[in-house]
């Protein structure tokens, strides 16, 4: 029946979502805003990314800083 | 050496809810992806300040907020929204009704001061607690609560939600529209 602080902190990642009930399951606004933001996600990830990364990777390594994959 | 696989992994993973968010703030796709690739970029020199074992999603979007923030600030507040309204409106595919639906969502998202559309979609769609939202704003936890909530009432306004708890066909119909379709 406590109200408490439930979950302070919780584990790092962690999806339980701290909406509470104002955005949960029964609020209208809660389902409208994961279906916008489900569609979102799931598109398509363009190529560009990928390819980024690996030229990231090849580039040279993060500690090292300096010249390469800064933008101006 | 042996964490640059694991980070890069994680990277990846990310892509896609940093889009979602990048889009959300943005209203513009290329825009958008410009930001995502920035944020990778940004990510990757600093890839030593990652602390292991913390949130990775957490520290990729509080850099994606940073950078649009930063770049808002060089170009000054164009006209974007407007824009981003305007496509918004002639993307709308007559006779799909859920479709429609998203529309009038994001229409109305977009006018929200990006304050409260920040919280709403960090707290309400991209699963991060009230206290990771806060870090990622770097604003106090209570500012957060109160930006969602002042959200999602003018969300409810906007979109003349009188009751909440309503269960239409909306739902099921989004669900299955979502799906499907390849571009």
């Amino acid at each position: 029946m406590k109200k408490s602080s439930q979950a302070t902190r919780r584990p790092t990642g962690d999806h339980a979502g701290g909406s509470d009930e104002i955005l949960g399951p029964n609020s209208e606004i809660g389902r409208k805003l994961r279906a916008y933001y489900d569609e979102l996600v799931s598109e398509e990830i363009p190529d560009r990314f990928s390819q980024l990364l690996r030229e990231l990777e090849t580039s040279e390594k993060p500690e090292s800083g300096g010249k390469g994959a800064k933008p101006s | 050496m042996s964490e640059l696989p694991e980070f890069k992994a994680g990277l990846v993973q990310a892509i896609p809810s940093l889009r979602a968010f990048a889009v959300s703030l943005a209203h513009n796709a290329d825009r958008a992806d410009d930001l995502v690739q920035e944020t990778l970029v940004k990510a990757w020199d600093k890839q030593s300040s990652f602390e292991q074992g913390t949130n990775l999603k957490a520290w990729l979007f509080t850099i994606l907020r940073n950078e649009f923030y930063s770049q808002m600030r060089k170009r000054g507040r164009e006209v974007q929204d407007t824009e981003g309204i305007m496509t918004a409106r002639l993307a709308i595919h007559p006779g799909q009704q859920g479709r429609m639906d998203l529309e009038d969502f994001r229409r109305a998202l977009a006018l929200l001061p990006e304050d409260q559309r920040e919280a709403v979609i960090l707290v309400g769609a991209s699963g991060f607690s009230y206290e990771e939202a806060a870090q990622i704003c770097g604003c106090a936890v209570g500012t957060v609560k109160s930006r969602v909530s002042r959200a999602r009432t003018r969300l409810q306004e906007l979109l003349a939600i009188s009751g909440e708890g309503e269960y239409g066909p909306d739902a099921i119909s989004s669900q299955v529209l979502g799906s499907g379709v390849s571009g």
